[in-house]
């Protein structure tokens, strides 16, 4: 699986707003470019990303298989036809072009989320989205990642204990529902000790935000969002 | 000499502070039901992500509900594994199921208009189910207009094509909706809240 | 210093709190018991202004707590039963943080807070831990670092040990034993006395609502059998 591994190259290092205005700028102009030879020398720069973040071509390609076998699906599916001719090969060549296009994307993504914890992106978040709505967002984003793990260990458990009552044997709708219910109350119960436990520790709409700081690298990481951003002028 | 930070200290309202509960609630049980799926017979999986959006929508009404799947979305793109198969990052927003991703912001909050019949949600107990049933459907088919023409698009694939590929996956849906509509219309002393 | 005074708290017409006067100064530990349902959690609630009186007033150094509701909570710290549903942030340091941040305070006051409360629950240097791999007893000690980072008066525990093993709990009453000691009122809040009753300078004992009594822990034992909580024999500890 695929998540932040802390380390020291220089993806690491960098501005968390700028690696993510990079990922936009870099779809924007792979979606928006044309694909030969564009789209090679996108590759060759979502490449160059993962390197930067210390993360192999491999193991990118491994983290995202289920959804590189449906982009598979695209040409192979897209080509064949119910009735004669049965195959149409320029079809399979239009979404090939087309499903090429998400793998630099993926790849880009797959060097951010390597390189950045998730708390760097809620600090982007409160820095970037203005006023309250920017620090609800802010703060919702860190608290969906604390309690992740802790909903996840709930349903565990209640899988658990609605099978030691023979779950299985029981029909589908009535273990999905038995199994939502108990998941949905539980995670509500939480909701509402979470609620008390942000108002006693003064939960407010103007804090001290996170420490974020542009060093001149970063200034070049803009700017190369902002070409990425406004490549598709080029193509006008 | 607490008093110093009395007036500089701008706290969020009690109100505030429990929807924003509620909806990091929902955000990651929908991340963790993302990872959850039961097989039917033939192999097509009965998925139970759709729930959190369901559950967003009903529970938290239309602005809330729709915060709390916006949460879910940046968490994804965040790093955190909470999409299909514990993925995480922007590309799997940007790729051929992102659309379902994208509409789920905007069927939660349908589902939360429909169901509450105003912005500011009301209680759970007094959830008419023919209104939360209706509230579910519209949400559904919202996921499905967003999401089918955006997998088309990026396979490269004709519409008919790509709603070909997604009907096994939607054989689930109807029992998903009646199963949603059972938990919360009539009352449930689960899920009643002081 | 904590005032209450005729506090009534209804909940579905019911009174759960029915004219509680009460005052506990700064410094002071005292342990508030009752059974489940005496209205425990509904009265230190109200120390922090999280519930807003029927009738009746909470003060925190002489002024009313739901007028002042900052302050309440900066004099005030609370530590939650359930740790797992207090913590706001994935890592130790993070979540300590967090009343800091909210205070508005600089970067170098937040740090310096963090590393002072998680050295008073003899959590120093691990800021950078994730707070579900650690062990039960350590994130009830986290939970009390969170607390403490708000620098309060008094440190309010709400049945905080529930479910730990004796040594974990050991290790957290002896961190309590030393902020009591650097001057930091304790109010704990349990239905079984067993391990705190020999370290509080008074125990109040609440039952329906009402302060039952109000007495030195020796005093104590003989009242608090009669509102059906749990006693320490002779000798136990």
């Amino acid at each position: 699986m695929l998540t932040y591994t802390p380390g020291e190259t220089l993806a690491h290092r960098l501005d968390p707003r700028g690696k993510l205005a990079v990922q936009f700028g870099f779809a924007i102009a792979v979606f928006a470019g044309p694909a030969v030879p564009w789209l090679p020398a996108m590759l060759a720069l979502a490449v160059g990303c993962l390197l930067l973040a210390g993360l192999s071509v491999w193991r990118a390609l491994r983290a995202y298989w289920v959804v590189l076998v449906v982009l598979s699906l695209g040409p192979v599916l897209g080509a064949v036809t119910i009735g004669p001719p049965w195959i149409q090969p320029e079809r399979g060549l239009d979404s090939l072009r087309s499903v090429a296009r998400v793998v630099p994307v993926l790849f880009v993504s797959a060097a951010f989320v390597h390189s950045t914890p998730v708390r760097e992106t809620r600090a982007a978040i409160q820095r970037t989205v203005p006023g309250r709505f920017g620090q609800l967002l802010g703060v919702g984003v860190a608290l969906t990642f604390r309690f992740i793990p802790v909903v996840r260990e709930d349903l565990r458990r209640i899988r658990e204990a609605v099978l030691a009552r023979g779950g299985e044997r029981r029909p589908l709708r009535d273990r999905a529902g038995r199994i939502t219910t108990l998941a949905l109350a539980r995670s509500m119960a939480r909701a509402d000790r979470l609620s008390v436990a942000l108002q006693a520790r003064c939960f407010a709409w103007n804090p001290t935000l996170p420490r974020l700081s542009f060093a001149p690298v970063d200034y070049a990481v803009l700017a190369l969002a902002a070409g990425l951003a406004l490549s598709p002028l080029l193509w006008l | 000499m607490s008093q110093e930070y009395s007036d500089s200290v701008d706290l969020v309202n009690a109100g505030t502070v429990a929807y924003l509960s509620g909806a990091v609630l929902i955000a990651a049980l929908t991340a963790v039901l993302a990872q959850f799926s039961i097989d039917l017979p033939g192999g097509v999986p009965f998925s139970f992500q759709p729930f959190g959006v369901f559950f967003a929508g009903v529970l938290l009404g239309p602005i809330w509900g729709g915060f709390s799947m916006l949460l879910y979305l940046l968490v994804g793109i965040a790093g955190a594994p909470v999409f299909s198969n514990g993925t995480a990052g922007v590309g799997i927003v940007l790729g051929p199921t992102g659309g379902f991703l994208i509409s789920y912001v905007f069927a939660a909050a349908a589902i939360g208009l429909v169901a509450h019949r105003s912005l500011d949600p009301v209680g759970v107990d007094d959830l008419p189910a023919v209104g939360v049933t209706a509230g579910l459907v519209v949400g559904s088919a919202i996921i499905y207009a967003i999401g089918v023409p955006w997998f088309a698009e990026v396979q490269g694939w004709t519409l008919p094509r790509a709603a070909g590929f997604m009907a096994p996956f939607a054989v689930g849906d109807a029992v998903k909706i009646a199963i949603t509509v059972g938990i919360v219309a009539g009352g449930n002393e689960l899920l009643e809240r002081p | 210093m904590i005032t209450v005074r005729d506090l009534v708290h209804e909940f579905d017409g019911e009174r759960v709190l029915d004219g509680v006067s009460l005052t506990i100064a700064d410094g002071e530990w005292v342990v508030l018991a009752g059974p489940n349902g005496s209205g425990k959690t509904t009265l230190v609630r109200h120390f922090n202004a999280l519930l807003e009186p029927d009738d009746g007033e909470v003060q925190i150094g002489g002024v009313p707590a739901a007028e002042n509701p900052v302050r309440a909570r900066t004099s005030v710290g609370m530590v939650f039963q359930s740790p797992r549903d207090q913590f706001v942030a994935a890592t130790v340091g993070a979540d300590v943080a967090f009343g800091p941040e909210n205070l508005g305070l600089d970067h170098d006051e937040i740090d310096r807070r963090v590393a002072e409360a998680l050295g008073a629950v003899n959590m120093a240097d691990r800021e950078e831990e994730r707070i579900d791999e650690l062990s039960g007893g350590e994130q009830a000690r986290v939970a009390i670092a969170g607390a403490l980072a708000m620098e309060p008066d008094h440190l309010v525990l709400d049945e905080p040990f529930t479910g730990l093993d004796w040594p974990a709990r050991r290790s957290a009453l002896q961190r309590l034993d030393t902020l009591a000691a650097d001057g930091t009122g304790i109010v704990f809040v349990t239905h079984d006395v067993r391990d705190v009753l020999d370290r509080a300078d008074r125990v109040v004992g609440l039952e329906s609502g009402t302060v039952a009594f109000d007495l030195p822990p020796d005093d104590a034992r003989q009242r608090l059998a009669e509102i059906d909580v749990r006693v320490p024999g002779p000798g136990a500890g």
